[in-house]
């Protein structure tokens, strides 16, 4: 892979906390079964959840924000999950928008939104969160380079993968 | 899982708000899009523009068949799935004739196994097959001196013309002598059925490879020449003796498909239309049918074989782990 083409998404420090090995598929664009229906879930509710906002999927660099507004005088950005199993996560790749927007000049808040159990978290960036990241981010160039994926490894997150076929096969 | 549409009358397809719609002189049907998975087209079906882009919205395949029951063509949405990085894999195990060479011999290697499969089963119900099976494995023992492709062809060839001549052993019944294999036009019922399966078998790999990063015009045993798709025949390869052949086997010995149901025309024998319905629904019924994957802990249907098959194909372009082909044990 050559350089240029590298550079880490919020998604990939998603994956970071749950598998290894899906980063190394991400990072190639190889992207998990279409069919899978857990992949339809989380796009109904990415899509129709919070439908009185109106603006949704921005864009900045390379990343992209589900809602993204102004909360007396504050930018809050906010990130919907289908359910908070994968908090840490989330967490971390909320934490990750944040820190570009920083190396933007912007501050802001993160908000992690749960529609289905009705609840939300706030995320504010600090030193902690901010070294953390870093490392993540070290790490995450270390197994997009490679040149074979990590090796399968069966967890119990598995069996709802929607990589799995591909791992087991 | 998603439906295959099957549609042998004449009429017209079209979008109806965010569903399909089908209308013939006498029928009208609604076909829910988000269930479908591909659409088959045998009968004289007018479309428009907008189902063309509402298919490639759902991303659903839609293959052309003639009249005669032959492959037209398939509407291929444009490409979804892309990663420039499995596309220079695939072609870095095409340019390097070892790295060919290898993947080639496992898609035989595929063939072989399942056909022996095949002949194993009728050789322990009713027929006697000893000499096909011994001739077979002769064949197969001169696989490890092979180095190059035509060779590789050859010896497939030779593979597969012993099996041709199991197939009176095992259809037992003398409207469906196969004598030897012939295509465009097919020449008696066997090769007619045969063709018929085939084809059917080559557009299901091909819907499967959709789904996947794979490039269906890159293939490694069939050469891949630039215009047409050639992966989805060296996939096929291991599937059609353990899904078509055997249906073509029981559809003969439950007398489901006879002599009446063949047209002689100038294109050489057809199959009626009715028979060919019979072929999609039973072929249909066996891709649905299901085994419990060990590795992976589900249940999967043949289906589902065919692009785990595919995965396994990618797993070796990325050098993660050697392909094998799938063998059935029954």
């Amino acid at each position: 892979m050559q350089n240029k083409e590298i550079h880490i998404t919020g998604t990939l420090v998603w994956y970071y906390y749950i598998c290894h090995r899906e980063v190394w598929f991400m990072g190639r664009q190889i992207v998990p079964d279409q069919d899978n229906p857990n992949i339809d879930i989380g796009r109904f509710i990415g899509e129709n959840a919070y439908s009185r906002e109106s603006k949704k999927e921005i864009a900045v660099g390379n990343s992209r924000f589900d809602i993204i507004r102004n909360k007396e005088g504050h930018l809050v950005i906010s990130e919907i999950k289908k359910s908070s199993k994968f908090k840490d996560s989330a967490r971390m790749q909320l934490a990750f928008y944040l820190s570009e927007l920083e190396t933007l000049g912007i501050t802001a808040r993160g908000e992690l939104l749960f529609p289905e159990e009705k609840r939300k978290e706030t995320i504010v960036l600090d030193d902690k969160l901010r070294a953390h990241l870093e490392q993540a981010r070290r790490d995450i160039l270390r197994i997009m380079y490679l040149p074979v994926p990590p090796p399968a490894q069966k967890k119990s997150l598995c069996k709802n993968c929607a990589y799995a076929e591909l791992c087991w096969a | 899982m998603e439906k295959t549409i099957y549609i042998f009358s004449s009429g017209e397809l079209k979008r109806k708000g965010n569903t399909l719609y089908f209308e013939t002189e006498e029928n009208r049907k609604y076909i829910p899009v988000e269930d479908t998975g591909e659409i088959m087209i045998f009968g004289e079906v007018d479309i428009n523009k907008k189902l063309l882009e509402f298919l490639s919205q759902k991303e659903i395949l839609m293959h052309y068949f003639n009249y005669n029951g032959y492959y037209m063509g398939t509407f291929y949405p444009r490409e979804h799935l892309n990663s420039g990085y499995m596309i220079l894999k695939q072609s870095e195990y095409y340019m390097d004739e070892k790295k060919r060479l290898e993947l080639a011999r496992q898609f035989v290697i595929g063939a072989g196994k399942n056909i022996r499969q095949v002949l194993k089963y009728y050789n322990n119900r009713d027929c006697d097959l000893e000499d096909g099976l011994k001739r077979i494995e002769e064949i197969f023992t001169s696989m490890p001196e092979i180095i190059t492709i035509n060779q590789l062809m050859a010896l497939e060839g030779n593979m597969r013309e012993q099996y041709y001549k199991c197939f009176d052993t095992i259809t037992q019944n003398q409207d469906f002598v196969f004598e030897e294999r012939s295509r465009r036009p097919p020449r008696n019922y066997m090769n007619t059925l045969v063709s018929f399966g085939n084809t059917l078998m080559y557009t299901t790999v091909l819907s499967e490879i959709y789904k996947t990063h794979l490039d269906p015009r890159i293939g490694f045993l069939h050469a891949t020449n630039f215009r047409r798709f050639s992966l989805n025949l060296d996939v096929a390869e291991i599937f059609k003796p353990i899904i078509i052949d055997r249906l073509i086997f029981s559809l003969i010995r439950k007398n489901m498909v006879t002599k009446k149901d063949f047209d002689k025309n100038t294109e050489g024998i057809m199959l009626k239309d009715k028979a060919k319905q019979v072929f999609v629904q039973q072929m249909d019924e066996k891709l649905k049918v299901t085994i419990k994957h060990r590795e992976l802990g589900r249940h999967v249907s043949y289906r589902r074989l065919i692009r785990l098959e595919l995965y396994k194909l990618a797993k070796h372009l990325i050098d993660e782990k050697k392909y094998e082909p799938f063998i059935a044990n029954w």
